[in-house]
């Protein structure tokens, strides 16, 4: 028999969900884990985006070639254990049109979503991990996840567009309950069972969801936008309980780990270093247990205040007031900063390479999307944006290229990305980043 | 038996209530014919805890996070009516509804319901459509219609009966009506007025009086003057606003707005070196918050104070954390303990508390121009616009050149005329407050040179942070900025789109009153205007009927 949440719905109000009785909807959810016993799907293609502020040095990091057989830069030099299943573009340009250059924020909004935005702070779509996660979530218990390593929840790139970012979790600690607290079950013990208290919760979230017409009247265009917004964000709950009673179907051989401490995260790099591997971890793990299949980490602002202790500029503070070195051609201190901002991104890479599962790993398994807002951020220049994709998407991505000045839009990333991740769209970005061609030699 | 008789009538006279004066207004609003709804603002996460502790008691704990609002206009409430509810806000929402109706229907909480159940192992749908027509009412701020209470009790009822627990089912109603947009949005509907005008209704009126003084949801004689139709006539209102005005929560609702205004939820994100200033810590940063709002509750509240004694008075309260930061002896038994700077302390209002002065500074060094830019929009509310994208701050930073201070680095900078007509503005102020570091301690001297702490606007040329509060205290740009924040605060739109008019009967109360807070508050929401709204628009309209 099969389950629908309509049904019980109907059920509860007819007072019919009464004479059955909790036992009964025991027994009814018993045939429901054994019905969906493993079929052997293929496991689901991920997405991550990676998000660090300030951009890094183009002297140091751009590789001399492009193709298959570039050589590790000095800034790229702790990606190099990923070298094989990482690809990096140089050259992409952002052309703004008409709008104006919105420091530290055009070159993140255009990667994110193709389009120049229009307002500072302000994304003019839903960003690209929603975009792919509309179409890849369907079954996994949240939609997306977003996490700030920094400690702040309004650090999060993701947005349904506008001003509404989804907020990040903050800590590791938060970032844990959200995913493996209440409302988990662990699918790598044999003794998972759907919980027959989701049903309840299934009929609360109806009755809350039925106030949908009444309250749509009588509300301006605007208005009416964010309330719609609410009620699909009733819609994702409800599907996220229905994802609860069903046991994932997952391949990865892991253990959850009990709850991290409480720990201080803020912008300090000593921080960030202890924060970011345990937050990648986490998202990892989620991934692999199909919790998620979108995963969003950042370590910093588009002004990046991360700090080292002792500097009393701190990161962005020092791409505009560090002079460039005569003798070097570029500003040091920054260059360092953006070497621990790679460190960082490897970190991520790190922990999803780490997790075995099937074939490959979770970064086979993947795609990550890594971005910033600029290219030289003394300058706030966006064109030339360092951006990196790695995993192989299962197989769809061929990596391993430094994609080298061919002069695309930065959106052509954005589009090669969703092909990459089996979505049927045939144009991506809007105005001088509309794009029809995707890196067609990337895509396997 | 007698006790359930009285429940009874009392529910029959909660329904009576509903088709009493207001009863009209309310279906007309619920109708949709002639009524719209025309702001809806997210509840903050403080206004959400100030109104669970109202409507069910503070027994109940609220745990759980919230979704972080943005600042625009210098304001987090204009962001209120901008923002929605994303997945994650959602599911946090759902959370602490669950956690308040369990708390709710726990057996130590059962004495406080309205009534109780024929047994407690089955449905009762009198009993509970009293308890969520009593709590809902609250919580909508509005009477629930004859539909929402249908709906939510048979929830309750079908769920009650599944589990033979009436509280079972009880809590589910209940926790459906506290994730409800009805509860989560204020929502302010707007009815004609006559004459081609429309204003709130009474039910809105309520609302917007309530979060504004209190920062929470209506107490039951708020609702009940907006039932009997009190808040439409000026009698009404005044009465209701003298009594808001007079209780020791109005405290509450400052503490809100001067929070919010003086943008002190910046503090916590903010960091410091901890190389260079082991002494910070998030103790002091706490405090540091808290001393602001007490400094400004005491001059606006409990002192009946002159605003503009806030940019010049050196009273201040401190406690043993702030007492190390501001190299002070601390001898005192007690948490906090009034304390007033010397007068050769440099200090001068708020502008030279740790707070405002460690919040606008980097994490190693103090900036005038953050903090010139800050005072400025804090302030005066002139925001300043973006600097040009490519200019050259090396020189800004150098400090292993010839020039020592931050001063004369920032004037090399500022030489360059793309630059200088902004930081002609806001580096005087920063630069006047240059005698205090990046946690808010006094110095002198800035890489061996003794700090100049003269400067010049508009021709005035003053001297130190004491010189900046009386300018300040002087400028009359500061008091129309209070007006205007205020005024933009409790409608919840953005500060810069508020056009001076709004508020000018308040600002004249103010000055007439000698800046006083209370004046300026009293005379601002019995203003003729300030419960109307613009016609709505034949959009809004067509959309309304569909």
């Amino acid at each position: 028999m099969k389950i629908d949440r309509r049904f019980l719905l109907r059920g509860t109000y007819q007072g019919a969900l009464a004479i059955m009785g909790l036992p009964f909807l025991d027994c009814f959810l018993d045939n429901k884990g054994k019905a969906l016993a493993a079929t052997g799907k293929p496991l689901p293609v991920r997405f991550n985006t990676f998000f660090y502020g300030c951009g890094l040095t183009s002297q140091l990091w751009i590789p001399k070639t492009g193709g298959k057989d570039w050589e590790i830069t000095s800034q790229l030099k702790p990606l190099e254990a990923y070298r094989a299943k990482l690809n990096v573009f140089s050259g992409l340009r952002v052309p703004l049109d008409d709008n104006p250059n919105y420091q530290h924020w055009s070159g993140a909004a255009a990667a994110a979503t193709g389009i120049s935005p229009t307002k500072v702070k302000e994304f003019d779509s839903k960003t690209i991990d929603l975009q792919i996660a509309d179409v890849i979530s369907r079954g996994a218990r949240f939609k997306s996840i977003s996490a700030s390593a920094a400690g702040d929840p309004k650090q999060s790139y993701s947005s349904l567009g506008g001003a509404n970012a989804i907020p990040a979790e903050a800590s590791p600690l938060a970032l844990y309950t959200r995913l493996f607290g209440p409302g988990f079950q662990d699918p790598t013990k044999g003794d998972w069972q759907p919980d027959p208290r989701v049903l309840i919760q299934q009929s609360v979230l109806s009755a809350v969801a039925d106030n949908r017409k009444r309250v749509m009247q009588n509300l301006g265009p605007v208005d009416r936008a964010r309330m719609d917004q609410y009620f699909t964000s009733v819609r994702e709950a409800e599907l996220r309980l229905a994802a609860e009673l069903q046991r994932p179907e997952i391949q990865a051989n892991v253990t959850i780990p009990p709850a991290p401490a409480e720990m201080v995260c803020n912008n300090a790099l000593p921080n960030l270093r202890k924060a970011t591997p345990l937050m990648a971890r986490l998202g990892a793990l989620a991934l692999a247990t199909d919790q998620t299949r979108v995963f969003n980490l950042s370590i910093s602002e588009p002004t990046s205040a991360i700090f080292i202790p002792g500097d009393p500029l701190g990161y962005h503070e020092s791409t505009h007031q560090e002079p460039i070195d005569p003798v070097l051609g570029y500003q040091p201190r920054v260059a360092q900063y953006n070497v621990d901002a790679m460190e960082l991104f490897a970190m991520l890479l790190k922990e999803l390479e780490a997790v075995p599962e099937g074939d490959g790993t979770v970064l086979d398994h993947s795609l990550v999307f890594a971005f910033t807002d600029q290219s030289f951020a003394k300058i706030h220049a966006v064109d030339g944006l360092p951006i990196f994709v790695a995993g192989g998407a299962s197989g769809r991505m061929k990596t391993g290229y430094h994609i080298a000045s061919d002069n695309s839009p930065v959106s052509r990333v954005g589009l090669t990305i969703q092909k990459a991740m089996g979505m049927s769209l045939d144009i991506w970005g809007q105005g001088s980043m509309e794009i029809k061609q995707p890196y067609t030699d990337l895509l396997a | 038996m007698g006790r359930i008789r009285n429940l009874v009538i009392s529910l029959l006279s909660l329904t009576a209530s509903a088709s009493g004066a207001m009863a009209a207004d309310i279906t007309q609003a619920r109708s949709g014919a002639d009524s719209k709804i025309v702001s809806m603002r997210r509840l903050t996460e403080v206004e959400y805890r100030n109104s669970i502790a109202d409507i069910f008691g503070t027994e109940i704990e609220v745990r759980g996070a919230f979704e972080p609002a943005i600042r625009i206009g210098g304001l987090q409430a204009a962001s209120t009516s901008v923002l929605s509810v994303t997945p994650v806000g959602f599911e946090a929402f759902t959370k602490l509804a669950d956690s308040i109706a369990i708390q709710v229907t726990e057996e130590k909480y059962r004495t406080k319901l309205p009534c109780v159940p024929k047994s407690a192992k089955e449905p009762d749908d009198a009993c509970t459509a009293q308890v969520l027509s009593h709590y809902g009412r609250m919580l909508y701020r509005r009477l629930l219609t004859e539909n929402e209470i249908k709906s939510a009790v048979s929830l309750s009822q079908g769920l009650a009966e599944a589990q033979n627990d009436f509280y079972a089912g009880l809590r589910y109603g209940l926790a459906s009506l506290l994730q409800a947009p009805d509860f989560v949005f204020r929502m302010e509907t707007a009815v004609p007025a006559g004459n081609k005008q429309w204003a709130l209704d009474s039910y809105s009126r309520a609302m917007r009086l309530s979060y504004l003084m209190w920062d929470s949801t209506p107490d039951a004689e708020l609702l009940q003057a907006a039932e009997k139709g009190d808040l439409n006539t000026a009698a009404g209102l005044e009465k209701q606003v003298d009594r808001l005005m007079s209780s020791p929560r109005l405290e509450i609702g400052m503490r809100a707005f001067f929070n919010d205004s003086l943008e002190l939820d910046n503090f916590d994100t903010v960091s410091k070196d901890g190389i260079l200033y082991p002494k910070w810590s998030s103790g002091i940063a706490a405090s540091a918050k808290e001393e602001t709002l007490r400094t400004v509750i005491d001059l606006a509240l409990h002192g009946n104070g002159d605003m503009r004694d806030l940019m010049t008075t050196r009273k201040t309260f401190i406690n043993r954390n702030l007492a190390a930061d501001y190299q002070l002896p601390f001898q005192f038994e007690g948490e906090w303990m009034p304390y007033e700077f010397r007068p050769d302390s440099g200090r001068s209002g708020v502008l030279t508390q740790a707070s405002m002065l460690a919040m606008f500074s980097h994490p190693g060094r103090s900036s005038p121009t953050k903090r010139g830019v800050a005072v400025m929009e804090i302030f005066l509310c002139e925001p300043t616009p973006a600097p040009p994208a490519n200019v050259d701050f090396s020189a800004v930073n150098d400090t292993s050149g010839p020039l020592k201070t931050v001063r004369e680095r920032l004037m090399a900078h500022a030489n360059n005329s793309t630059c200088s007509s902004c930081h002609n503005h806001s580096d005087p102020i920063g630069l006047s407050l240059e005698g205090f570091d990046t946690i808010g301690q006094r110095r002198t001297m800035e890489n061996g040179q003794l700090i100049d702490l003269t400067a010049t606007i508009k021709g005035k040329h003053f001297v130190g942070a004491a010189g900046l509060g009386q300018v300040l205290h002087d400028d009359p740009k500061y008091t129309a900025c209070l007006a205007r924040k205020i005024y933009a605060f409790s409608r919840g739109v953005n500060s810069e789109d508020v056009p001076a008019s709004a508020f000018k009967t308040a600002h004249q109360a103010f000055a007439d009153s000698g800046f006083r807070i209370r004046s300026l508050l009293k005379s601002m929401v019995e203003d003729k205007d300030y419960f109307s709204v613009p016609a709505p628009s034949p959009e809004t309209t067509t959309s309304a009927a569909k």
